[in-house]
Order: structure tokens, then sequence, then C-alpha cells
């Protein structure tokens, strides 16, 4: 059976303005601008966020740490056909549960030598559980423009956070304070 | 702004409103069902943003009349039989297939933005405030409409069918949409809304570039009177009797 599902794009969100860009899950959608708007209404459903961006998955180059050291990339990458170079850019896992988190810019010709290169020049510390790198012209980013009526109103809208219900301890009461049945005499 | 005029701008906001709550629990019913689960979220959030909206307009109505703002939103949805509502026809209707779903929004969005953007302005504060905070959210609502209806208009034959379909179906209806709102007419001689039926033109310059983008053909609309906002479909019956069912059990319900 062909596949029926949407392409897939990857989230990644800024909380404040100089905050690193961090993943925070995926979204399914017919194109980048409609993505754009998912990531939106899925993840941005609390208040704090600055800035969103989408990456098609396919764009993505993933390595963990175990892959690097079982199959290391040569120290001298065969030319790319083009040879020309292109703005990477770098995230890295640093935690077993942590998101992938924005860390900088490599200029590359291939995405293999996009990680060659960022683990030498941007040698972070300690050394990460993991990397993804994608070419920059892949990423959309809302227009900041759209800032405010893309995120502001979330914070409108304390009815979204658990903390405003109190379903769990309204049950408690009830359940040790059961109300008398109609019809019975309550002596 | 002289007393008389607080009435009269109260029954004009009412339309609104009425609009807003209608419209906003006929995107509810889409909860669970939307096409995928990421649209299932985001049209889930924009119902509670109708209705959000309704709720801010029936609370500044209520200080309008010096009611109880606290309490006059529940009394305006629960307590109110169909023919007291002013919303218009067109947000009535079932909600159809997801093109009859996404051109209606589209289309009450179109209004939305414009009319607001002419509210922002509005001489009596809290009606310029509400309408300032509404607008951002509609900013987000229109594009998320307007992208589906292109989408849907411009993809294969069958979404394009269905889009010209809902169309076809929903035109005639905006006519009442697009009717001078109860007191405006006052409300204009009074110099608080613009003369000229702006807002009817700008819904155009709006909606129109986007069906002739998506290939669509604009049908012919009826002549013959157009009905008052406080005439109703069936389907309204149908929706407040479902709505209204558990304060009707127990109208003093707490929740």
């Amino acid at each position: 059976m062909a596949d029926t599902q949407w392409p897939r794009y990857e989230v990644f969100l800024q909380e404040k303005q100089g905050d690193p860009f961090v993943d925070v899950g995926s979204v399914h959608a017919p194109d980048a601008e409609m993505a754009l708007l998912n990531a939106r209404d899925v993840f941005v459903r609390r208040p704090a966020c600055h800035a969103l961006w989408i990456v098609p998955v396919e764009a993505i180059t993933a390595r963990t740490a175990q892959e690097l050291q079982e199959q290391p990339l040569p120290d001298e990458l065969p030319a790319p056909p083009s040879g020309e170079l292109q703005a990477y850019h770098v995230f890295i896992k640093t935690r077993q549960a942590g998101p992938q988190t924005f860390t900088g810019f490599i200029e590359a010709a291939s995405p293999e030598e996009a990680l060659m290169l960022a683990a030498t020049i941007l040698s972070p510390t300690p050394p990460p559980l993991g990397w993804w790198v994608f070419p920059s012209e892949a990423v959309l980013q809302n227009d900041p423009e759209d800032e405010a009526a893309f995120f502001e109103p979330a914070q409108d809208k304390p009815f979204r956070l658990s903390t405003g219900f109190h379903t769990v301890s309204a049950m408690r009461k009830i359940k040790s304070n059961p109300p008398t049945p109609p019809g019975e005499d309550p002596t | 702004m002289i007393p008389a005029l607080y009435h009269a701008l109260a029954e004009y906001l009412l339309a609104p409103a009425d609009d807003e709550l209608i419209l906003g629990h006929r995107d509810s019913e889409w909860c669970g069902h939307a096409p995928i689960i990421e649209e299932d979220i985001a049209y889930a959030n924009i119902a509670l943003d109708e209705i959000g909206h309704a709720a801010l307009w029936y609370e500044t109505i209520a200080s309008l009349l010096g009611e109880d703002p606290a309490t006059y939103p529940d009394r305006m949805v629960y307590r109110r039989a169909a023919d007291e509502y002013r919303c218009a026809q067109i947000v009535e209707l079932p909600n159809g297939d997801w093109a009859f779903t996404m051109l209606r929004q589209f289309l009450l969005d179109s209004l939305e933005i414009t009319r607001l953007d002419f509210l922002q302005e509005f001489p009596y504060p809290p009606v310029a405030e509400a309408a300032t905070r509404l607008r951002k959210e509609e900013t987000y609502h229109h594009r998320h409409s307007r992208l589906w209806v292109t989408r849907l208009a411009q993809g294969t034959p069958e979404s394009h069918a269905r889009m010209q379909a809902a169309l076809d179906e929903l035109w005639p209806y905006t006519r009442q949409l697009l009717m001078p709102l109860p007191q405006e007419p006052l409300l204009v001689e009074a110099g608080y809304l613009p003369p000229g039926d702006p807002i009817h033109a700008g819904w155009g310059s709006t909606v129109l570039p986007v069906i002739a983008a998506g290939g669509l053909a604009v049908p012919a609309v009826p002549d013959g009177p157009v009905p008052a906002r406080s005439e109703h479909t069936q389907h309204l019956h149908v929706l407040l009797a479902e709505m209204q069912s558990v304060p009707r059990m127990d109208p003093g319900a707490g929740w």
C-alpha cells in the first residue's frame, strides 16, 4: 500500500530571544508553510515561545556517538560532486533523555564533512551523545512579524495550563465524602 | 458616549458575539475527527479561541448594559431561545466535509479581520481594547483557513471539486452575513463607525483574490429578500438543544 502519510518536519523551538533552539518533536504537513502552522499549534500551546524552526526530516543527517565510534568518518572525505560549500546547522545532544540543542553553524561541502568539522571546530565538552546536521537552507523560520499572532495569544490562556484544573483533588474530595443519593434519608 | 448609544452598541456587538459562539461550537464538533492529529489539535484550539472571543464580547456587552460580566456570558449562551440569537445563518449550517468547514471558516475569518481593523479604532475604549486582543488571534486563524482553502482548491481534481461545491453552497449565505448589523446605521450616523460600508468592501478584497487563485467560480447570487439576523435555520435549534441540554437539566450546576 502506498504511504498516505504527509511528509514529516522536525520542530525546533526557541523559548526566549538568545536561547538556543531546541528540538521539541515533529509534525506531519503537506508542505513547509503548513508545517509551521502545525508546529505552532502542537508545540506552542503553553506560553514561552519566541521563534520556531521547521526542517524536513530527510534533510537531517544524524549520528550517535556510538555510530561515530564504530564507523568513524574518514580524515579526508572524497570531494562532493559540486564541491561548493554551504552552511549547516549543527545540533548536539548532551544528556541521554535530553533534546537535540542548537550549538552552531558550520560551512561544509557535505553533511558528513559538516559532522567532521563540527566535532573538530565546535568541539563541545563534554563530548555529545549524538549529532544532527542539516543544510541551513532547509530551515523555515516563522516571520518575526508573525510573533504577535503566533505566540502572544497563548499568554492569555491560563486555562491551557494543568495548574488551573483541580480535577484530581476535587474527585478525591467527592470520593471521601459521597453525596447522599436522592430520596434517601441522610439521618 | 450618550446613554442611548450604549444600548445600540450592545445590540450591534451581539451579532459578532453570536457568530463567534456558534462558529466556535461547530468547530468544536471536529474535535477527535479532524483529518490528521496535528489539525485536530489546531482546530480544537481555534474552536476555543472563537468561543473565547464570544465570551469577551458578551462581557463587553454586559458592561455596556450594567449587567454582571461574570454571569452574563453563561446566561446569554445557555438561557436564550433560538429567536433571541443574532448569529448569521452561515455559521449554523452543519460542518459538511473539510472543504466546506475550511471555506466557511475563511469567509468568517476574512470578515472578522476586516471588521476588527475598524473596531480597533472604536472611540469607546473597552471595544477598541477587545478588538485589538481578538485581532491578533484572527490573524492566525485567517492564515490557517486561507492556506487550507488555497491548497484544497489547487490540489487534486477531487479536492478542487469539493471546494467548488462548498463555495456554491456557502456563497448565497454571505448575503445575509454581509448585511449591515443591527444598529449599525445609528452608530455610523453618530460617527462611531465609518460610512459607506468599507467592511463589506474589505471583505471582498480579502476573499476574492483567494477564490480566483484557486480557480474557483463565484456562483451567481439569488435575488430576493435577505433574512434578518433574528431568522434562523432549523440547524440552530438542533445545535442549541444539545449545547443547552446540561444547564437545562441542572440549572445551577457548577463545573
